[in-house]
């Protein structure tokens, strides 16, 4: 009996010491598995890899999913694509780089200024400067995924586009109603549209971003009405709480809301839906970007893309296009161990098929950032763009500190149309994160 | 084989060992943190003293708005859960026809993934063209329909109210076999003396089951504390700065910004908060425990 149990007892002790020995050394067999050793070079072309990629909702397009298959029958490669709801996709992506546990590839958005103190960039991404489609990226746009000459990141969305109002045309024709030249002519082509039974705007507050375009797109007209002004809040010599066509846009958004021209549901309407419900005609206007004509018609083929024009916010009269050169991005992670299989994906996605294949295949894609991309601007899309001689950058690309805080200014803004919050209120919580960024960062314009 | 036989001390270290490297030392270091300026923007570390504490603590912030929607919710759940739980264990341990089937529905959202629930509930409580308010205005009963989740007065209790009906059957579970441990002898005698249903939950039921609702109502409470997923996945905190904030969930965001700090000193007042509560309850709990 008792050799019975000292047998047991040194079994089980060694199978124990196995579990431990085998979950120690786990992570040095994968590292070996996943590194470019020679062997691994020397390897047939088809490899057994997994690139695990996360991003937002509406970031990955169904075309790119559909490109990966075809990636995956070339090399191999499979690619898990992990999209995240857009108003926890932040927090999560941030939480997943600060803890070194970051997908093979991440989206992300591009800055020259955000890339270095939100995502702490050179660290945490691989430097894509020598990848062979690195010189296709315009250059306005591969700037603004740049550090020091070195591109970090890859283009994925169509930034040629501004967030403008899309508006059904054929019922501002049935209206009599034409583009407002200012906020006044803006209030009565709402008051309008209410008093036909329709909703004027779509504005949709749960994905937590969108609602937030309001306040910096609008905001090239503070910079118009103070030059300067994006430059002195870079070197910290004003706040935005002081800019007086910053507050008036956020009251004059409020105003909009109480007036009832975004509905009763703006809270619970999602961005998916946007097109849906523009296509339905309950709805007359919404905040887009200039493929959202070809989304409606692809909900409703009785709509042509032309059928959707497009005026710029005119929140505080403003009259000037609002350009971007920023957008969603792929980076790769630093600490990837499939970083050159990942690469690989990056060469696929801006080869001129792919480039092709995405332009045609997403409505909303008019010409991506590439040299070697098509271009499918329509008339009325020519006509907008060429209506607005005057064009700035938009805040939260011009200013530092902004964007990495979208989703906390998306929640200061709700708490603003629930009543909650007073617009300085807004912009002093807006000033008091860029703050805490800048001193966390080490900026100098703060630390004099 | 012999019962009394007291195993030496050494057959412990092993457990304690393992306890200490994976729970206890992170815990003092997590703690430590909480006294530095630990960021994800510098690599250098600085004491800081009481400085990110007093941040939790200051006026110009949420914090405390988010420690007290925290205890709200624990609180609220705590109860909510504890007696419906009760009520639906004294149900299902009379013997009525499908009893297991009726057991197994009631059990059932407890399975269930807290994010998959989350999504659910986010579309059965949308207000436009949500189950819940479109069967409202159905039935004729618009006027109860509301914006559940996105308007500052129904958004906590909506999810207080998803949560319930996610973690009542859990507890329901726990107290029937509390229920059913308890000896019918005692039942049998009351019988005999005459005493009415009430009576014999009054005086036999409640007392015996005392043990077990301790049990429930500790693990309720860290279970409120420390809720993250349910608001992640139904609010994510909102709507507007702090509706439904809690601390688990300003944790993640303070770590999603890097602050780390901020965020291991919160997690450290929520440590704190954790054990105090902990231990008062299971005292308070455990003090006329009648041992069967």
């Amino acid at each position: 009996m008792k050799i019975w149990r000292k047998v047991l007892t040194l079994v089980l002790a060694a199978t124990m010491t196995f579990l431990l020995v085998a979950c120690g050394s786990k992570g040095a067999t994968e590292e070996t598995k996943g590194g470019t050793t020679p062997s691994a070079t020397k390897a047939p072309q088809k490899q057994d890899i997994t690139l695990s990629f996360m991003a937002g909702q509406d970031w990955i397009q169904d075309a790119e999913i559909e490109l990966g298959k075809k990636f995956t029958e070339e090399t191999g490669i499979k690619i898990d694509y992990q999209i995240v709801p857009s108003d926890q996709y932040t927090s999560l992506i941030m939480t997943k780089i600060n803890t070194g546990e970051c997908t093979d590839l991440f989206g992300g958005q591009s800055g020259k200024f955000d890339i270095v103190t939100q995502y702490n960039i050179e660290k945490n991404a691989v430097d894509l400067s020598g990848e062979s489609w690195a010189k296709d990226v315009d250059p306005l746009v591969a700037a603004e995924l740049s550090v020091n000459g070195k591109l970090y990141g890859q283009p994925m969305q169509d930034v040629s586009n501004v967030w403008a109002v899309a508006y059904n045309k054929k019922i501002f024709a049935e209206l009599g109603l034409s583009i407002p030249k200012n906020y006044a002519e803006f209030k009565q082509i709402c008051d309008k549209i209410l008093a036909a039974k329709k909703t004027p705007i779509y504005e949709c507050v749960s994905d937590g971003w969108h609602h937030v375009l309001w306040l910096p797109e609008a905001a090239v007209q503070a910079e118009v009405a103070t030059p300067g002004l994006f430059d002195k809040l870079n070197s910290n010599s004003t706040t935005l709480a002081q800019d007086p066509t910053m507050k008036l846009i956020l009251s004059q958004v409020k105003e909009d809301v109480d007036a009832g021209y975004w509905g009763d549901d703006y809270m619970s309407n999602t961005y998916a839906d946007s097109a849906k419900n523009i296509a339905s005609g309950k709805y007359v206007m919404t905040l887009a970007n200039q493929g959202f004509g070809a989304e409606v018609n692809k909900v409703d083929p009785k709509f042509s893309a032309d059928d959707i024009g497009y005026f710029v916010i005119p929140l505080a009269d403003n009259q000037t296009l609002n350009v971007n050169p920023s957008g969603p991005s792929r980076f790769i992670f630093s600490g990837s161990k499939n970083a050159e299989a990942a690469k690989k994906y990056l060469a696929f996605m801006a080869s001129a098929d792919s480039l092709k294949y995405m332009t045609e295949k997403v409505s909303k894609f008019n010409k991506l950032p590439y040299t070697n991309a098509p271009s499918k601007y329509t008339d009325t899309i020519k006509d907008f763009y060429s209506r607005y001689p005057n064009q700035k950058t938009v805040l939260q690309t011009s200013v530092k500190y902004v964007n990495p805080q979208w989703m906390d200014i998306g929640k200061n803004m709700s708490a603003l149309l629930l009543g909650e919050m007073k617009p300085d209120e807004v912009l002093a919580a807006i000033d008091k994160t860029r703050n805490e960024q800048a001193k966390a960062a080490k900026d100098s314009a703060w630390s004099k | 084989m012999n019962k009394k036989k007291v195993y030496p001390i050494y057959f412990v270290f092993g457990a304690l060992l393992l306890y200490i490297v994976l729970f206890v030392i992170p815990s003092l270091i997590g703690i430590a943190y909480s006294f530095t300026d630990w960021s994800s923007y510098s690599d250098k570390l600085n004491f800081v003293g009481l400085d990110n504490f007093k941040l939790v603590f200051s006026s110009d912030e949420n914090y405390m708005a988010i420690i007290k929607n925290t205890l709200k919710f624990t609180f609220i759940t705590t109860i909510l859960k504890n007696v419906l739980g009760l009520v639906l264990a004294l149900l299902l341990t009379k013997s009525i026809k499908f009893l297991n089937f009726h057991r197994g529905i009631m059990f059932m959202p407890s399975i269930l993934s807290t994010l998959i629930i989350g999504m659910i509930f986010k579309s059965i409580l949308d207000p436009s063209g949500g189950l819940l308010n479109t069967f409202l205005h159905s039935v004729g009963l618009g006027f109860l329909a509301g914006k559940w989740l996105v308007s500052s007065e129904l958004a906590f209790g909506s999810v207080m109210a998803v949560d319930i009906w996610r973690g009542t059957g859990y507890i329901m579970t726990i107290l029937i076999a509390g229920i059913l441990s308890i000896s019918t002898t005692y039942y049998e005698a009351a019988s005999i003396d005459g005493a009415n249903a009430y009576q014999k939950f009054r005086y036999i039921t409640f007392p015996l089951l005392l043990p077990t609702l301790a049990t429930t109502t500790v693990l309720n409470i860290i279970y409120g504390l420390k809720v993250f997923d349910m608001i992640y996945a139904l609010t994510n905190g909102g709507p507007g700065k702090t509706t439904t904030e809690v601390l688990y969930t300003a944790v993640f965001k303070k770590f999603a910004t890097g602050q780390y700090a901020v965020g291991t000193a919160l997690s450290t007042v929520m440590f704190l908060f954790m054990v105090v509560i902990g231990v008062f309850m299971i005292k308070i709990m455990t003090k006329d425990e009648v041992v069967e």
